[in-house]
């Protein structure tokens, strides 16, 4: 019997050698590696679907596998966790990064990039470094493979690098998650401090520690004897901070509208599976840690309430097609954040899955149409390529509806029970309920917005030529849209807990039950040890449970519904107009994104100022007084040298000057002249 | 005996490249410096040594001769390694045959002197990282200025002669400084020792050796000895404000001798600090900790800053190793196994990265032939495999993670935050690891500015593929910085052995 | 004779030999003819050799006399180099005035 979780390495190392071939020998190769990406994708996706088969026979994974650094003080290890959630990411994971790959050979080769093969190399690192993150056992690793995942991003958003957009994006993307990367690593280095390990699972694993520690069971370390809960509040923060830059959270979101410089693969990959993802996967991981805290999940849940309806509200007015999507992952994210801060761990990660595929499908969708119109993402030189492309047209449908959650596609079920969780446990907690009230609005928000996209990209009739005959796309397109589209309309199915909290079908919340070892897992990693240790109570609307799921679900879908029939009234007309006017002032502040961007270049700018100010300290006063010594010394020597004039008489009277007060203080000295 | 071969070895071998004529003298050199190399994965795979030499532990390849005897103390020819000097030996003989392969095409006048010089640097730097005996090791000391004086005064750019002078004199009067601080220790402990040798030193200086000398007390005598050496070791190293003379001499040294500066001189500094301050000196050390630590947090941000305000690609990477140095000198003061080892094991990855950087910097302006970041635009297009690599070790500067500088870095921060012999640790190592960002910053926005966009070049030459001799060497670096990332425990096993000695010989009151 | 000269106390050589000694120096320091110097540094040095003599009288000691001839010896030989310069200096300089030459500083 071989063992599945014996390959867990290679799921990883797969993608890693399709890397390491299309480095080096890419251009050699037939699509400049494309096929190797390919293959090596493919494989990792069924080596994942049998782990996942592994895991769901009653198993479950946790293995040191290499050890970094072996010291005594603490032990850095490398190890693989597979429990339901890393084995339902894995999946996802490699599932989105197969299409991807075969979509780009559309994309990419198709329309005859160069460098090619760095592209597949970046790919595969993109994919490897996500894969080695879902797996990892630990924090340390976890934060090593986050740390490659902002390298790839780098490398991707940068690939077109003869022009000047995509560096400047690169750059910045790297940076502004580097300043939240930064917070993570702080918080890495205090979990090594505080708990002497930083494993994810186990008895000995830091969540454990901490739990036994709150309880009064355990000793651990604080700086300076602070109190257990508030330093614990402080890690948790730090640690968040990599999560707020990476999954492109308020305030550190600014990167990720201007990563669509970026290959729109790249960007599918970036929003759905890879990237972004990471930040909401790393809390949902150490999840353990953060119910423990109730102040970390308040501000989780605010912050993602916020970002819901912040980047929703700037999703309105954008003319690309990219930068409408690129918001919409913003806002999804801040979902996810609010489920994972309102205790609803399990509506997180349904979220996070269905959004995987339906935003991933948008993107792809979004490539197609920019294939069909040469590279003009200009959402108002388009209209009419409905009749003219139809996969796309359906399945970016089926994505778009289910991005605004209308009943029965994957968003909805997904977004209604974050909603839900966040509505039953804030009836208690203000700011949760704070966050509730913002990810409501966000919904028509949503709506509309995507449904403005859909109507001026694919109906009414052809603004431009281009639009008029676009270029069609072929299989390599197509296919992947297909899968995503039929993956959009029935991955909700997964987690109906309405209906059955409605109809009283038992068993139907397949990822609940999934999500909760019921299958097989590994103790203290699931969602109910997590429901246990969080600090929420329910309470209901409208007298019951019964009631307040169809209450909850019939408000969001009914806000989601008005803000489709407004984006219908506007924008499906023969020929569209912009009414974004009507919104006066609000529309400049919108478009600029809330001058966010222009306070950080403005912040940048300032530092760049104080260096310059340092450095003219450093070259003015610090080196100034290394050169004030030097000088001082050659100005002194060109006095003191003037003592010699060249006349022999004046050195000879020196001389004798010289005698004359050395027998005068010998003399002294002896006392002659008493 | 292996050792006096090694030493001898390479310093034959520069007379011998002194005396070829200029023609093949490149030639001949790298073919002479491989020996040393391969001497030293040699010693790597005998080597034998428990514990630090300088605390009693067994000396791996130890030779021992005596020599003069001053003044009732015995000098002798004392050398041996431990886990902290055997990884700087093998750097040492690593990064030398790579930047001369680097000098090819930069150095075009008096060859045979170039890399005649280059290796007398070596020979000595092995003194440097192999002598126990203080005299002897104060004679490799002083030595290595020499030739590091005319490399930089003879080969360099444009304000050569004010960057060598510059260089000499400073660190010649820290080397007088630092002296003289020594040389009252081993006054002050009378009798106790009947020799130079650093073992015998620190162990009597440990079992309360020192005595009252011209009427100041021991403690006192031991904190000046320490401050005096700390100041004069802290110009090599260097930490601000003593850092000023590294800029200068780095734009204007050629890219070899830039290579060897910032990989290999610096770390002199911070090894000394370690040998002599922190293994002889623990107390006073720990009763300093706030301000070296304060210290170091200012070099680490300072120097950061300041690299961000530079428009010279040479004198940016100068000011980060600035930066770097701080995070060296902050995993020493906080006594724990990670900080110290990590500073070890930090020199060694510095080495590796900035001499990584340095090369490729020179690369390009080998091309370009100038270094400004406003005068270029672009490379990347005409030159993809020598920015491919300088890009990949821009990214191991940040502390990217699997190459050595993040194991280096994150050695001494999760060594640093939890450290019970330093009051705030946590702020102090908090306040540190924000150079990270910094970092980022600044290679970042002058990577973009020069490598990526629209190829623009403000000089007239005609950018070609760069040859295979100034390729190969970056490759290879970024391949020892990868392997060192990957499995750092090939030096850093050895690195904590010795380092633990060290650590333990701190006992803290909490 | 040489019992007169050993009833002669010690500080009248002294003297005498201050005095010749203060003579020469006094030489040096006014004149700026290189001959007079010349002359004036063989006064301070008979007066050294005076004192010289003097002692090894007093003491009965040989070694002062047979220092006396060495500073005869190194006067001569100083006369020669001297005489030699002055030349020099009157060949370049059309003069022997010492006040001329001032090339030889920093």
């Amino acid at each position: 019997m071989v063992d599945a979780f014996a390959y867990v390495p290679a799921v990883v190392l797969l993608p890693f050698f399709s890397f390491l071939v299309a480095l080096g020998a890419g251009k050699y190769l037939p699509k400049g590696g494309a096929f190797g990406g390919i293959a090596a994708t493919a494989g990792s996706f069924l080596l994942s679907l049998w782990i996942a088969a592994t895991v769901a026979g009653g198993r479950a994974y946790d293995e040191t596998l290499y050890t970094w650094a072996a010291g005594d003080q603490f032990e850095l290890t490398f190890g693989a966790l597979v429990d339901p959630l890393s084995a339902l990411m894995l999946v996802i994971v490699t599932l989105v990064a197969l299409l991807v790959h075969v979509f780009s050979l559309g994309y990419m080769n198709d329309e005859g990039e160069t460098g090619l093969p760095r592209y597949y190399a970046g790919l595969g690192l993109f994919t490897a470094s996500m894969l080695g993150f879902v797996v990892a056992d630990n924090l340390l690793m976890a934060f090593m493979f986050f740390e490659l995942v902002g390298l790839c991003s780098y490398l991707l958003i940068g690939f077109h690098f003869r022009e000047p957009g995509p560096p400047s994006a690169a750059k910045k993307a790297f940076l502004v998650t580097r300043f939240g990367d930064y917070f993570f690593l702080v918080g890495v280095v205090a979990v090594f401090a505080t708990f002497g390990t930083a494993a994810f699972a186990g008895e000995g694993s830091f969540p454990a520690l901490a739990e036994a520690a709150l309880a009064g069971d355990q000793a651990v370390w604080t700086p300076g004897g602070l109190d257990v809960m508030t330093w614990f509040t402080v890690v948790g923060l730090l640690v968040l901070g990599g999560v707020v830059g990476k999954s492109a959270q308020f305030p550190l979101h600014t990167w990720l509208p201007d990563a669509m410089e970026g290959p729109t693969p790249v960007s599918a990959l970036i929003h759905a599976a890879t990237m972004v993802a990471a930040g909401v996967y790393l809390v949902a991981r150490m999840y353990g840690f953060y119910a423990l805290t109730p102040t970390t999940l308040a501000v989780i849940a605010f912050i993602g309430g916020f970002t819901a309806l912040f980047a929703a509200t700037m999703g309105v007015v954008k003319d690309e097609l990219k930068q409408v999507l690129a918001y919409s992952t913003i806002s999804q994210y801040g979902y996810m954040m609010l489920a994972l801060g309102a205790g609803g761990y399990v509506a997180a990660v349904f979220h996070l899955t269905t959004h995987a595929f339906f935003k991933a499908l948008l993107f792809l969708g979004a490539g197609s149409v920019i294939i069909a119109m040469h590279h003009n993402e200009d959402m108002w030189d388009m209209g009419g390529l409905k009749a003219r492309m139809p996969v796309t047209y359906y399945t970016f449908l089926a994505g778009s509806l289910a991005l605004a959650g209308i009943f029965p596609f994957a968003g909805f079920w997904s977004k209604d029970e974050i909603l839900y969780e966040a509505l039953v446990h804030g009836l208690n907690e203000p700011l949760l309920l704070g966050g509730y009230v913002m990810g409501l609005l966000a919904v028509p928000v949503t709506a509309f917005y995507t449904f403005r996209m859909v109507f001026l990209t694919f109906h009414g009739e052809p603004r431009t030529d281009l639009a008029a005959d676009p270029e069609p796309v072929r299989w390599n397109v197509k296919g992947p849209l297909t899968v995503l589209g039929s993956l959009a309309v029935v991955t909700g199915f997964i987690n109906m807990v309405p209906v059955q909290k409605v109809l009283g079908l038992e068993g139907i919340d397949y990822l609940h039950r999934w999500l909760d070892n019921e299958w097989g897992g590994i103790d203290g990693l699931s969602s109910h040890h997590y429901a246990d240790l969080g600090p929420y109570s329910s309470g209901y609307i409208a007298g019951g449970e019964v009631p307040t799921v169809l209450v909850g679900a019939a408000v969001s879908l009914g806000l989601a519904l008005a803000g489709l029939g407004l984006a219908w009234r506007l924008y499906n007309v023969a020929s569209p107009t912009e009414h974004t006017a009507k919104l006066g002032g609000i529309k400049d502040v919108l478009y600029n994104n809330y001058y966010l961007d222009e306070l950080q270049v403005w912040i940048a700018y300032r530092t760049e100022d104080i260096a310059g100010g340092a450095d003219t300290f450093d070259q003015g006063i610090i080196d100034g007084v290394v050169n004030g010594v030097s000088s001082v010394s050659l100005a002194g020597g060109s006095r003191v040298r003037r003592i010699q004039t060249g006349l022999v008489s004046q050195y000879a009277a020196m001389l004798t000057l010289g005698l004359i007060a050395l027998l005068v203080l010998i003399g002294v000295n002896g006392g002659w002249f008493l | 005996m292996i050792l006096e071969a090694l030493i001898g070895f390479t310093f034959l071998a520069a007379l011998l490249v002194l005396l070829a004529p200029n023609a093949w003298a490149g030639r001949l050199a790298f073919a002479l410096s491989t020996v040393p190399f391969v001497g030293s994965l040699y010693l790597w795979s005998r080597f034998d040594a428990v514990g630090n030499a300088l605390t009693g532990g067994t000396i791996a390849f130890e030779s021992r001769y005596e020599w003069v005897e001053v003044g009732g103390r015995t000098v002798s020819w004392f050398v041996g390694l431990d886990g902290i000097s055997l990884p700087l030996v093998v750097l040492t003989t690593f990064l030398v045959p790579l930047a001369i392969l680097s000098a090819w095409t930069p150095v075009d006048t008096r060859q045979s002197q170039f890399y005649g010089l280059m290796l007398f640097m070596e020979a000595n730097l092995l003194g440097v990282f192999t002598a126990l005996d203080f005299f002897l090791w104060f004679v490799f000391w002083e030595a290595v200025l020499v030739p590091m004086y005319f490399l930089i005064g003879v080969w360099g750019g444009p304000r050569r002669k004010y960057a060598a002078i510059k260089f000499f004199v400073y660190t010649n009067a820290a080397s007088l400084l630092m002296f003289i601080g020594f040389m009252s220790l081993t006054f002050a402990l009378g009798d106790s020792i009947g020799s130079l040798a650093l073992p015998e030193i620190t162990q009597a200086i440990a079992d309360g050796g020192l005595e009252t000398w011209f009427g100041i007390s021991p403690g006192r005598i031991a904190m000046v000895a320490f401050l005096a050496t700390f100041a004069g070791f802290a110009v090599k190293v260097p930490i601000v404000p003593f850092h000023t003379w590294l800029p200068d001499a780095h734009v204007e040294a050629p890219t070899p001798v830039s290579v060897l500066l910032a990989g290999v001189l610096l770390k002199m500094g911070t090894y000394a600090l370690l040998r002599f301050n922190f293994t002889m000196l623990p107390e006073q050390a720990s009763a300093l900790a706030v301000p070296i630590a304060a210290i170091a947090v200012i070099s680490v941000i300072y120097g950061a800053m300041l690299a961000l305000a530079q428009k010279d690609l040479k004198r940016i990477v100068a000011y980060s190793s600035v930066s770097s140095m701080g995070y060296v000198i902050l995993g020493l003061v906080v006594f724990t196994e990670y900080g110290v080892g990590g500073a070890t094991f930090q020199m060694v990855a510095h080495g590796l990265i900035s001499g990584l950087m340095f090369m490729a910097v020179g690369v390009v302006y080998n091309a370009t032939h100038t270094r400004m970041v406003g005068d270029m635009a672009g490379m990347a297009d005409r030159m993809p495999v020598t920015v491919g690599i300088l890009v990949a070790g821009a990214f191991g500067y940040m502390g990217l993670p699997l190459m050595a500088g993040f194991a280096g870095e994150f050695f001494i921060f999760v060594g640093a935050f939890g450290a019970p012999s330093l009051p705030y640790a946590p702020v102090f190592t908090a306040l540190a690891m924000f150079g990270i960002v910094i970092v980022a910053g600044y290679l970042l926005s002058a990577m973009q500015k020069t490598l990526f966009g629209p190829f623009r070049l403000e000089t007239d030459y005609e950018i070609g593929r760069a040859p295979f001799h100034d390729v190969a060497p970056l490759a290879v670096l970024l391949a020892a910085i990868v392997v060192l990332g990957v499995a750092p425990d090939l030096f850093f096993e050895m690195i904590r052995d010795a380092a633990m000695p060290v650590v333990e010989g701190v006992s803290v009151d909490v | 004779m040489a019992a007169v000269a050993a009833s002669i106390p010690p500080q009248w050589y002294l003297l005498l030999a201050a005095g010749v000694f203060c003579i020469g120096l006094f030489g040096i320091l006014t004149r700026s003819d290189a001959l007079y110097f010349l002359m004036s540094v063989e006064l301070m040095m008979n007066a050294a050799n005076i004192n010289f003599v003097a002692f090894s009288l007093y003491y009965g000691d040989l070694t002062g006399q047979v220092f006396a001839l060495f500073v005869i010896a190194l006067a001569a030989a100083e006369v020669a180099i001297g005489i030699g310069i002055i030349l020099v200096l009157y060949r370049n300089f059309g003069d022997i005035d010492v006040t001329v030459p001032t090339e030889m500083r920093w």
